[in-house]
């Protein structure tokens, strides 16, 4: 089954042409071909195989602009423990935005809004929100537990 | 859209994970998840719900302050 609709395929596109300005890398971790398979805890991954679909949508909605690079955790060494996890920064950049598992439903849409900021680098955050953010002297990790609705 | 997100986009410090609940309970359970959307900073102060965004940046600094003094 489709990921994305035809018509949503055709919106993130026309929004992408419209918003992409610079480069971006996506990076998908994952351990493909578990999905429908009953393996022990921490082994089996029910959602990488819809993760890796609907990167490969995000990436041909704007084949010029983003680069995807598909890492298997389970031929490949990593630091990544969770699958699927996708990971998104300017090229050449150590991402510093991620998600943990499939991002479906409402989060799609920050990962579509995310690539767009980080495409533009357009944060749209308020001038008291950068004043508070300019303090910052150490590295800050921020995870946001959400769920797809 | 997330404010996390955007923090990492404007400032090189932010790093933000997004953590599907329900695919990772052990690590909600880890982090004393009850209800969405729960914010943990530095893995280790929390709060919950989506607030708008200078309260928002007020709960992640403080609590991120709070960490690098501990």
């Amino acid at each position: 089954m489709a990921i994305l609709t035809d018509q949503v395929k055709r919106q993130v596109h026309a929004r992408f042409a419209e918003q992409l300005s610079g480069p971006v890398q996506l990076t998908l971790y994952t351990r493909p071909g578990t999905g429908r398979l009953i393996l022990p805890t921490g082994l089996g991954c029910r959602t990488c195989d819809d993760a890796r679909q609907l990167v490969d949508d995000l990436q041909e909605a704007a084949p010029d602009l983003i680069s995807l690079e598909v890492i298997d955790v389970s031929v490949q060494e990593t630091d990544v423990r969770e699958v699927p996890t996708l990971t998104l920064a300017c090229p050449g950049e150590s991402p510093r935005i991620r998600w943990l598992g499939f991002p479906a439903g409402y989060e799609f849409a920050t990962v579509v809004d995310a690539v767009e900021r980080v495409s533009s680098g357009d944060h749209g955050l308020s001038a008291a929100t950068l004043e508070a953010l300019g303090t910052l002297t150490e590295p800050v990790d921020v995870m946001v537990f959400a769920t797809p609705t | 859209m997330s404010l996390a997100n955007r923090m990492s986009v404007a400032s090189p410090l932010i790093s933000a994970r997004t953590v599907e609940a329900n695919e990772f309970p052990e690590l909600s359970a880890r982090f004393g998840v009850q209800g969405v959307p729960r914010i943990v900073v530095n893995e280790r102060g929390a709060f919950v719900g989506a607030l708008p965004e200078p309260q928002f940046v007020d709960a992640v600094l403080q609590l991120a302050v709070v960490k690098s003094e501990a």
